[in-house]
């Protein structure tokens, strides 16, 4: 699909001013981000209406604080699932190595700030590690990234089991109070950073590999691309930013415990799908998949709020993955049909 | 293969093929051959570590053991012939495991309708597994996941965290019966075991239905245009596997005697890996379900052996993950140079 070329064949845009019609085009190509960002508005006003009806007022500094600090893992794990899942892969070790990495840091972040922040550059290139060896087995192993994962999943847990058995462990509350900041939302900050972060990938060499390689492998290939760069690339970023949710983690319960994580690989494709991305590759943004894990955590909010069981939760989890995936191919169908 | 005899029988033939027959056999029979002599080395090596290892006692109850694991397996296997994969196994074995004591509520007499609920639950389940990949075309993989979350919320949810007074019920003394219970020495289970083997590796081997599950994992396009109902075949599929976890969610409350959360989490990965020590191609379309059994044996044979030893239960975790990846490398590999 050319990029700038000029469309004026197209008889549904004949009566658009030119400017208009570039915005229209933006708009299609983004559709999933565009959708995912539009729900997300939705779904904080909904929760809004919901909170001021029951309560008398608007939600304040403080709910939108935790709101915040809660998703920031979801974020993190959400946007290396996202750079997997471009190169038609898949990574369910994510809880793994969430779990690996805040058992980690429950251990070794010392008592000072000093030694907390080199403890935690540390724990991010265990992360890139664990990734690698995801990647290095997907691409150098040309195995299903699937079957390697679940066995890396295992793999993982067993590890953060075997170095923290029990809940506990200390994290240094300077450490805490850098990373999350219960005063104020300035964890949004962090979501805009990262936003700006995946702007720069996109344009960057790997950015543009990750998406080609997605897209067609073969086609990748033919240009010059490294599929088993580019796939092992893709693993251990997913590895680092998984374990910079352990260490969000860590900081904000202020200790470590080896299963916190298992939750994640569930809830990190959940933000994914919900964020616009297509589950078969090339196509997608990590800046929807950010608006997919505040949206998640909005979903759960909103159902603390119809009263419903806490306990319901994956069910609704599962339930909306479901939809989101079945209602994005449904519109991907359509669109398809009125282009032809 | 018209040569001539040659003269001297045993000469070094030149550039030996790559896929070597191995006592005559295919990649899929001596995978197979691999996993039951994997299974008979573990208990030769833990019968020289730990004596006793290989009394008859010891052997019964590791098959046992197997048994829950082989059974999950069998479901496992028939979703994998066709290049998919069930990650529902967790909560479906759960959810049976507690609604068989919720229904029974530990009466023999209501034991055939708790029993027929529950794996019509299963099947049900694994059904609409099969509907959501071969009608709505979701992935297999995000499914299941998904089932598999739906399926613990509600679990959750209903029994209120395990907390209702009829999920402390005990299984039926039938259904403990059932596991406990031994006919000749050997307990009832493994016979049930046995006997889902030999249906199982029929059903593949000698039936249509067999034949079109090989044909669909091979190249469903084809499948298709040779007039199998694919969509059919797999939702079929995805309801056995459904019905397996619930068969083997009802063996294990009858052998544990009550139902836990949790007790379904570790079946997940160790039936894949019993299909993959099995020589069940994780690409679909090759592979047998004796393989299957005979690695549910060889992996649980193994990890009793480093229990007895005092490795500790995450070590379980971690060495069939790292025995899933060598597997994976080594016979990915051979396939690739076949």
């Amino acid at each position: 699909m050319p990029l700038s070329a000029p469309a004026p064949t197209n008889p549904a845009l004949a009566g658009i001013a030119p400017t208009d019609r570039h915005l229209l085009r933006a708009l299609a190509q983004n559709f999933g981000l565009v959708l995912s960002w539009a729900v997300l508005v939705l779904a904080i006003l909904i929760y809004c209406a919901i909170y001021y009806g029951q309560l008398g007022t608007l939600p304040g500094n403080f709910e939108i604080t935790s709101t915040v600090n809660n998703t920031m893992p979801l974020v993190l794990s959400g946007l290396g699932q996202t750079i997997v899942i471009l190169t038609r892969g898949l990574d369910l070790s994510v809880g793994g190595i969430i779990d690996l990495t805040n058992a980690l840091a429950a251990l070794y972040l010392g008592d000072t700030l000093q030694s907390a922040i080199l403890g935690s550059i540390a724990i991010l290139g265990v992360g890139a590690l664990l990734g690698f060896v995801n990647g290095a087995l997907v691409a150098f192993g040309r195995l299903q990234p699937i079957v390697v994962t679940i066995a890396t999943l295992s793999i993982y847990q067993g590890l953060a089991i075997m170095i923290l058995p029990q809940p506990g462990g200390t994290i240094p509350p300077e450490f805490s109070a850098l990373l999350v900041n219960s005063g104020a939302p300035w964890a949004l900050l962090y979501c805009v950073a990262f936003g700006l972060l995946w702007m720069m990938l996109r344009r960057s060499r790997l950015g543009v590999s990750i998406y080609a390689v997605g897209n067609d492998p073969a086609a990748a290939t033919a240009n010059g691309i490294s599929l088993i760069r580019t796939r092992l690339a893709a693993y251990v970023l997913s590895g680092v930013a998984s374990a910079g949710a352990g260490l969000f983690l860590a900081a904000s319960s202020t200790a470590g415990d080896a299963t916190t994580g298992n939750g994640y690989t569930l809830t990190s494709i959940v933000a994914v799908v919900l964020g616009g991305v297509s589950l078969f590759g090339g196509r997608g943004s990590g800046i929807g998949a950010i608006a997919g894990a505040l949206l998640t955590t909005m979903i759960v909010n909103i159902l603390f709020f119809a009263q419903i069981d806490p306990l319901y939760q994956s069910f609704y989890e599962g339930l909306f993955l479901v939809l989101a995936v079945v209602l994005t191919m449904a519109v991907g169908r359509l669109v398809k049909r009125r282009r032809r | 293969m018209t040569d001539p005899i040659p003269v001297v029988p045993p000469a070094a033939p030149a550039a030996p093929p790559p896929p070597r027959p191995f006592l005559g056999l295919d990649a899929e029979r001596r995978h197979i051959l691999y996993a039951v002599l994997g299974a008979i080395l573990v208990f030769a090596v833990g019968a020289a570590v730990r004596p006793g290892f290989a009394s008859p006692a010891s052997i019964s109850a590791v098959l046992l053991v197997a048994s829950f694991v082989g059974l999950v397996a069998a479901g496992q296997t028939f979703v994998i012939l066709i290049g998919g994969i069930d990650l529902s196994i967790p909560s479906v074995l759960n959810a049976a495991a507690i609604l068989l004591v919720t229904s029974t509520l530990g009466d023999d007499s209501r034991a055939v309708y708790g029993i027929t609920l529950t794996l019509a639950m299963g099947a049900g389940l694994g059904l609409l597994n099969g509907v959501g990949i071969a009608i709505l075309g979701v992935p297999a993989v995000i499914m299941t996941l998904a089932m598999n979350g739906i399926v613990e919320g509600l679990m959750l949810g209903l029994s209120g965290g395990l907390t209702c007074q009829a999920c402390a019920s005990y299984a039926p003394p039938v259904v403990q019966a059932a596991v406990h219970g031994s006919l000749l020495g050997v307990p009832l289970a493994i016979y049930i075991w046995v006997g889902i083997i030999v249906i199982v590796s029929i059903v593949l081997s000698f039936t249509t239905f067999g034949r079109r599950t090989y044909a669909i994992g091979n190249n469903a396009v084809a499948s298709h245009l040779a007039g199998i109902n694919v969509p059919l075949t797999t939702i079929l599929l995805y309801a056995l596997s459904g019905f397996f976890a619930a068969l083997a969610g009802i063996l294990l409350v009858g052998f544990g005697g009550q139902a836990s959360l949790e007790m379904g989490t570790p079946y997940l990965f160790e039936s894949i890996a019993a299909a993959v020590v099995g020589g069940v191609s994780i690409l679909g379309g090759r592979g047998h379900y004796l393989g299957a059994a005979a690695g549910a044996v060889s992996l649980v044979a193994l990890a009793t052996v480093l229990q007895t030893m005092n490795m500790p239960e995450y070590g379980r975790d971690i060495l069939y993950g790292v025995v899933v990846i060598a597997l994976l490398l080594a016979y990915g590999r051979e396939q690739e140079g076949a």
